[in-house]
């Protein structure tokens, strides 16, 4: 008798799986000659899959994307809705209307940071490559700063101030309502020559490895100038909050990376950018530069035209009211407002590649395709703004001072003594802070940054921390700074200037990151809450504007991080002497 | 001269599979179920499906992860299912696994196993 041995491996197989063998040979192409024997080169032609197929293919694709905005509208629309329910007890007014819009926000964003990252930014990657080879240090300052005011306009969040602009009364702070309105496009377009600036600047002192403390400095003497001479004036006064606001704005989800590949490619052509630091920086200046132009741009429109001449206008143009043309109707004034913000930045950068430097445009169908996904995005999300965002966040603002006074939409009010209901609301505001910054995606890349940059002593959670809690206590002190009428440059000079002593005795890095930290917590979620709670707050206790909240939530982890960085650096100084100490000790004996 | 003992596996296979980056580690989880000791994971980046897709392209990742793991003989047509089906192998762009029959490998392998068998063998 014979027997044979079979791997129970083979056996169970056999039993299970049924395989089907096709040969390779069988599927590949022949090889075509041409006359003279060489290979014609093969094209395959394009693929053409199965509906189920698609789906397969898109389902993943898709769902990782939504999941990554849900998670960043959801938490916080769920907080501001439990505590207008819980803690004040107020159901929200059209529920319908609102999810639908967070819904939109949530699409629009995914669509819009998809098309982001397939139109525009190969866009930007490869002009950092090609430009500084192919065109003078001039030509390159030139096309960046120009580029700075493009994505200025296509940043998501700058549409927010236009809404927030409906929301302020003309009698009460006629000048922001001009700014806001008739001279909204003058504004944006100011905010983006500052953040040109900035980024022409940044892109500079990369080249030549200037240290960012003069800058700072320099820039914020005219900052804090301007401001005292404005905050004398009563009309101009008003305007403050508004113009330190954009300069959280500026630094979103378009400007920072598309802003930051050029700066490093160009800084690495020049041969300096191989530092560990390269990038940083520009993130601050976009964020005063703006704030200077703003100011500027008050103080030309106060030379223009007079208080009562807005009053006046306004009242004039709420009369004709009625003859809304389709492009100032709500639909439409989205779809203007979103093929606006993109087409000029898309059709610069085309420029600039096909006539300055005669590069080739790689992939042109998927570029075309993910600028059409930006202005679609642009187009839901601005959409979603109006309806979701906005509402939702002036909804809860108007609502908040229920907590601590008397509300004639809300019943049994104030719903709490004065101290516990001030208290409700500072916590309220905290807490919102420090949790939409706590799960700001960007901060977290910063902070692994940071933890390599610092050797490891500067930890990635203590960065997260610090922030989240000087963004916390910045909302609060905004927050506050409504509700007790605080003009804010009592607030924001004062800060700067601690800011300011603390820049002087940190170390580069620490500052580089400090100041870059403020710029990476206000997203395009974040900013349109935040906005649209402070006006409601606001328009509900009579003040006179609710802006300025941002602009506290910018100072706030400045400080926070400067001063843990000090904290940082002194208890290494201490560790040293211990062990120095210890050394001498031990060599005495 | 010194003597080292140096214990060669044959019977061995390894398997590579490429798949979308961010999926091994589901993909080496389902081959360690399946029996399958470790596996090594680099990064890389390909050309084919994708850029025959056209727009549909864009959602197949350019960045693959690539896995490859030695298994015994007997097991190799198990994990080789698991990890095809864990990977998703049958959607267009996702990837693709290979098995190649190896003459020999070697590393450590604990004395308590190799003593037992080497009992067993004799």
């Amino acid at each position: 008798m014979s027997s044979r041995t079979i791997p129970f491996g083979k056996f169970t197989h056999e039993l299970n799986v049924h395989e089907n063998k096709y040969s390779y040979n069988e599927m590949v192409p022949p090889i075509e000659y041409a006359a003279d024997g060489s290979v014609i080169p093969r094209k395959p032609k394009d693929l053409v899959i199965s509906r189920q197929y698609v789906y397969r293919l898109l389902q993943p694709y898709v769902s990782i994307r939504f999941m990554e905005q849900v998670k960043a509208v959801v938490p916080l629309a769920l907080y501001l809705v439990l505590f207008q329910i819980l803690i004040l007890r107020q159901s929200v007014v059209d529920p319908w209307v609102i999810n639908a819009g967070l819904f939109a926000v949530i699409v629009g964003l995914m669509v819009f940071m998809e098309g982001l990252k397939v139109g525009l930014m190969p866009f930007g990657e490869l002009l950092g490559v090609a430009l500084p080879a192919k065109a003078k240090l001039q030509t390159v300052v030139a096309v960046v700063f120009l580029l700075g005011i493009g994505v200025t306009f296509a940043e998501p969040a700058i549409g927010a101030l236009q809404t927030a602009g409906s929301l302020v009364e003309v009698s009460r702070a006629p000048y922001l309502y001009a700014l806001l309105n008739d001279w909204s496009g003058t504004l944006v377009l100011m905010v983006g020559v500052g953040v040109g600036l900035a980024a022409t600047l940044g892109t500079v002192r990369f080249i030549y490895g200037w240290s960012l403390k003069p800058l700072i400095y320099v820039s914020l003497v005219p900052v804090l100038l301007i401001a005292s001479y404005m905050t004398v004036n009563p009309e101009l006064a008003t305007v403050l909050g508004l113009a330190f606001d954009c300069g959280a704005v500026t630094t979103g989800p378009v400007t920072v990376p598309l802003v930051l590949s050029l700066g490093i490619g160009i800084a690495q052509a020049g041969g300096k950018g191989c530092d560990s630091l390269s990038g940083f920086g520009i993130v601050t200046l976009a964020s005063l530069f703006p704030i200077i132009a703003v100011m500027l741009l008050t103080l030309y429109v106060a030379t223009q035209t007079t208080p009562e001449e807005i009053i006046a206008a306004a009242q004039a143009a709420s009369a004709a009211q009625e003859t809304l043309s389709w492009s100032q109707a709500s639909p439409g004034v989205e779809i203007v407002g979103g093929v606006r913000a993109i087409v000029p930045l898309v059709a610069f950068l085309l420029l600039v590649m096909v006539v300055l430097l005669r590069e080739k445009i790689p992939n042109p169908r998927n570029i075309a395709f993910g600028i059409f996904l930006c202005v679609l995005g642009m187009i839901i999300f601005n959409l979603g703004l109006s309806y979701g965002l906005s509402m939702l966040g002036s909804q809860s603002g108007s609502l908040v001072p229920a907590a601590f006074t008397e509300l004639p939409q809300v019943e049994d009010s104030p719903l709490y003594i004065l101290a516990v209901g001030l208290f409700i609301s500072f916590a309220f505001a905290w807490l919102l802070g420090f949790g939409a910054t706590l799960a700001e995606p960007a901060l977290n890349a910063l902070g692994i940054t940071v933890q390599n940059l610092t050797n490891g002593s500067f930890k990635k959670t203590t960065l997260l921390y610090a922030v989240s809690f000087g963004v916390g206590t910045g909302i609060a002190i905004g927050v506050a700074k409504i509700v007790f009428e605080i003009p804010i440059a009592y607030l924001l000079v004062p800060g700067y200037l601690v800011a300011i002593v603390l820049t002087y005795f940190s170390s580069e890095e620490f500052v580089n990151v400090a100041w870059d930290s403020a710029g990476v917590t206000t997203g395009p979620v974040t900013v349109p809450l935040v906005l649209a709670m402070g006006l409601g707050f606001g328009n509900t206790l009579g003040s006179v504007e609710g802006f300025g909240i941002l602009s506290m939530a910018s100072i706030g982890p400045i400080i926070a991080v400067l001063s843990t960085g000090l904290y940082i650096k002194w208890k290494i100084a201490r560790r040293h002497a211990a062990s120095t100490e210890l050394a001498e000790q031990v060599g005495g004996i | 001269m010194v003597s080292r003992d140096f214990t060669v596996l044959v019977d061995v296979s390894m398997i590579t599979c490429i798949v979308q980056r961010g999926k091994a580690n589901e993909v080496v989880q389902a081959a360690q179920n399946a029996g399958a000791q470790g596996a090594t994971i680099y990064y890389g980046y390909g050309s084919g499906v994708r850029e025959r897709l056209g727009l549909l392209g864009l959602a197949v990742d350019v960045n693959k992860e690539i896995i490859t793991t030695l298994v015994a003989d007997d097991q190799v047509d198990l994990i080789m299912e698991q990890m095809f089906c864990v990977g998703e192998l049958d959607v267009p762009g996702a990837g693709m696994i290979y098995v190649t029959k190896l003459e020999k490998a070697a590393t450590y392998i604990p004395e308590e196993i190799v003593e037992r068998i080497t009992a067993k063998n004799s």
